[in-house]
């Protein structure tokens, strides 16, 4: 009986120090959406809530849109209002998704992979497919995790003054890069 | 000339509104963030208090709160590194809600000097409350941070 419990406990030790589940709450988004009359529209957000499956792939991203911090307050103010983000409405961007080549990472051995994420972006209250690709980085027990790409405002039903006045670029590059 | 003799008046009056157009554009083009710091807190709050504030009714919390100046004091539970600058958490143990400070470039090294139990009062823009759906959980991030004076 106390072989039993014993080993029971040892399992349950192990699977808790190998949890497939990891979680950052300080990942970090950046977006350029600066255009050729206006440099200003840039801002990164550092407190980005993130997780990895490492047995299934599942991704995950949450970002509070009013942590996104622009070098001038007055984008910062248009970016939340009405006409952009709309962030009283809308205050969470979120990201679930999944590694379509999993198998390709080899999550204990050093190395660089390139990987394929497929999932669903929402913003501004609209939910989108979304593929890309994405860098996978183990060194030890790190594992960074970053990805580029673009978006179109317009698919979010993002389409403010500003945007319309080329002020603000209609595919904005993101940045998303999480340490877990 | 003599239509500029003429209209004299009418060109000082386009010429000062030009120049008021421009200074005006210049201006809030080169806009920066004050250092927080040195801004009026709006709250100074108990971090425990605050964030069970937050969990008992988020869209009120966040009307008060949000975008606002607070001075939050309470004890580091978690230090996170993010890209090249730090994050301080104060941690809620009984049920893992947490409070986030990301800093302002010119305070990044107070940050980087914390240890974890160290009683501090951090002063930043309250961003959001929210419920994460990932970690199951309340957060309230802030941004714009630095060691309260």
């Amino acid at each position: 009986m106390k072989k039993t419990i014993l080993s029971m406990a040892l399992l349950l030790t192990i699977g808790l120090l190998y949890a497939q589940k990891k979680t950052t709450t300080s990942a970090t988004i950046s977006f350029d959406a600066t255009t050729a009359i206006d440099a200003l529209p840039k801002a990164e957000n550092k407190t980005v809530i993130a997780s990895l499956d490492t047995k299934s792939g599942k991704l995950a991203f949450e970002s509070t849109v009013k942590s996104f911090t622009f070098s001038n307050p007055k984008i910062q103010e248009h970016f939340n209002n009405k006409g952009w983000m709309n962030s009283d409405q809308y205050p969470i961007a979120s990201f679930t998704g999944e590694i379509s080549n999993l198998s390709v990472v080899k999550f204990n051995k050093d190395g660089v992979y390139n990987v394929i994420v497929n999932g669903e972006l929402t913003l501004h209250g609209v939910t989108k497919k979304v593929e890309t690709t994405a860098i996978f980085t183990i060194s030890g027990k790190a594992i960074n995790a970053a990805a580029n790409f673009s978006i179109k405002l317009d698919d979010y039903d993002v389409k403010g003054g500003a945007i319309l006045a080329g002020k603000v670029s209609k595919e904005p590059t993101i940045l998303v890069s999480a340490d877990f | 000339m003599e239509f500029y003799k003429r209209h004299k008046k009418w060109f000082i009056v386009l010429f000062v509104l030009t120049f008021a157009i421009c200074l005006s554009i210049w201006y809030l083009f080169n806009l920066k963030h004050n250092d927080t710091v040195d801004v009026k807190a709006d709250f100074t709050v108990n971090a425990l208090a605050f964030i069970k504030e937050f969990q008992q009714d988020m869209t009120s919390a966040n009307k008060k709160y949000s975008e606002k100046i607070i001075v939050v004091n309470g004890n580091i539970s978690a230090i996170e590194l993010a890209d090249t600058t730090t994050n301080i958490k104060m941690i809620d143990t009984t049920n893992n809600s947490f409070i986030i400070f990301a800093f302002q470039q010119q305070h990044l090294t107070e940050a980087k000097m914390m240890q974890i139990g160290d009683r501090v009062s951090i002063k930043g823009s309250c961003s959001n409350g929210a419920f994460s759906n990932i970690l199951e959980t309340e957060y309230i991030t802030f941004k714009r941070c630095g060691v309260n004076k």
